[in-house]
């Protein structure tokens, strides 16, 4: 089996010392750049609380908590007295709080949001399922997913409702292609829903690794054809697929809209179905702003057929005539 | 209805170089999100500007989505590379490490005022000034 495309942290001390200081919003800079001296990797400044009105918009509230953390090495005590002299000195200008200390145990953060990953299931038939849980749900078509360095994993709203509407809109046989494929889920999903060529594309090299992994992993690598590139590639006949009676792009609006102007939907076969998803409720007419898919859709004469939503994410089916 | 915001986190971090390990990785962890996703993106809208630090504001949502948009260099930044030290002053009372001028700050302010919560250019310049006081920074004409 190859090497999963994760990436793993770096070297990496027995644990880290968390400094913070609770500070208000014109202090922060300045603590900042203390902490930055001692931690290059950076520092985080993070609201203590946050209010949105309803017109989305975000105002913070109350103090700021400036975080740095400290490697546990033979240098802790020295870093931690120098820090805490330049606090000091630093309160002479202003009155500062006095720093807090928390211990953390080194761990692989990236493996912790794992814990969250669970097998989902979606639409009627299909099981989106963590590559490590070995748990088999009958009646459901699996489709084994390695959360690597791209987009895909199930949990987004985005991806269900391409896979369900994947899953309502495909007949057997017929061929698919998957603009911005990221891990594969939808171009694997596809296969092991029947499909007959499918091919999938993406403008970002890390994403066709963890595709590729993701399809041999599935045992679909010979069904599917993973190539780096995009509209205008697939348009000039680069790839063994250049139309498809069902074409899937779940990308952005922004991306969507430009990709229209590319000529996403000469990549459909008349007669046949375009899915576009990433869209939120507020870019569909284009509110707040938002430059608006359904304007961009009217433009190229493409009429909508079907609207779901999950949250305030929106999928469309969109038919070429 | 807008998707409901659970907190928001700013990063100090280097451009091109984010990694799971801290302070990105205890900072994001905990609010349930996916770390390699934020990584990954970064990185690719930084890559131009490796050896900078450049900020990420991250909005994150209470159902574990986010989103987030770059910042300028924090001010401290601006100033060093515009003083051309190193590093701050560790008694920045007592002992000054070096000057900048009005104009300097100006154009710095110019560069951070959509970042800063000021009225105008004055109101920005003063919070720079303030910055570049707390470093150690003598501000001359």
């Amino acid at each position: 089996m190859a090497d999963s495309p994760q990436l793993q942290g770096q070297d990496s001390p027995a644990g880290w010392l968390e400094v913070s200081l609770v500070v208000d919003g014109e202090l922060a800079e300045a603590v900042a750049e203390v902490f930055s001296r001692f931690a290059p990797e950076g520092v985080v400044i993070q609201s203590t609380g946050v209010i949105q009105d309803e017109t989305g918009l975000v105002t913070e509230t109350g103090p700021l908590k400036v975080c740095a953390y400290l490697p546990e090495d033979s240098g802790l005590g020295d870093k931690r007295q120098r820090l805490e002299e330049a606090l000091w000195y630093l309160g002479r200008i202003k009155p500062l709080p006095a720093p807090e200390y928390t211990r953390l145990h080194q761990k692989n953060w990236a493996e912790a949001w794992k814990a969250h990953y669970r097998p989902i299931q979606i639409g009627k038939r299909l099981l989106i399922q963590p590559a490590w849980v070995q748990e088999i749900l009958p009646g459901r078509i699996p489709v084994l997913i390695e959360p690597g360095m791209a987009f895909g994993t199930g949990t987004h709203p985005t991806t269900q409702l391409c896979l369900e509407i994947l899953e309502s809109f495909l007949q057997p046989g017929q061929n698919v292609i998957d603009v911005g494929c990221g891990s594969g889920i939808l171009s694997i999903a596809a296969v092991k829903l029947g499909a007959g060529k499918v091919l999938g594309v993406d403008v970002d090299r890390q994403a066709l690794d963890s595709a590729r992994y993701n399809a041999r992993l599935n045992e679909v690598e010979g069904l599917l054809i993973l190539e780096e590139g995009s509209v205008e590639q697939v348009l000039a006949g680069d790839f063994k697929l250049r139309q498809a009676p069902l074409v899937l792009a779940n990308i952005l609006a922004t991306v969507i809209v430009r990709l229209l102007d590319q000529g996403l939907a000469e990549l459909v076969t008349p007669g046949g179905y375009l899915v576009l998803s990433g869209i939120l409720e507020d870019q569909l007419e284009g509110r707040d702003g938002y430059i608006s898919v359904l304007e961009a859709l009217s433009r190229h004469s493409l009429q909508v057929v079907e609207t779901r939503q999950i949250q305030d994410w929106i999928g469309l089916v969109v038919r070429r005539i | 209805m807008a998707k409901k915001l659970k907190a928001i986190v700013k990063l100090n971090i280097q451009a091109g170089k984010a990694n799971p390990a801290p302070p990105i990785g205890p900072a994001l962890a905990g609010h349930g999100i996916n770390l390699m996703q934020f990584c990954k993106e970064y990185n690719a809208r930084t890559q131009n500007r490796m050896g900078e630090i450049i900020p990420a504001e991250i909005s994150v949502f209470t159902d574990g989505s986010f989103t987030f948009v770059l910042k300028t260099p924090p001010a401290a930044e601006l100033l060093k590379k515009a003083a051309g030290i190193p590093r701050g002053s560790a008694v920045p009372n007592r002992e000054k490490v070096g000057k900048i001028t009005r104009a300097q700050v100006r154009e710095i302010a110019e560069q951070k005022m959509k970042d800063l919560n000021a009225i105008d250019i004055e109101g920005a310049m003063r919070q720079i000034e303030g910055t570049a006081r707390n470093m150690g920074l003598e501000i001359i004409e």
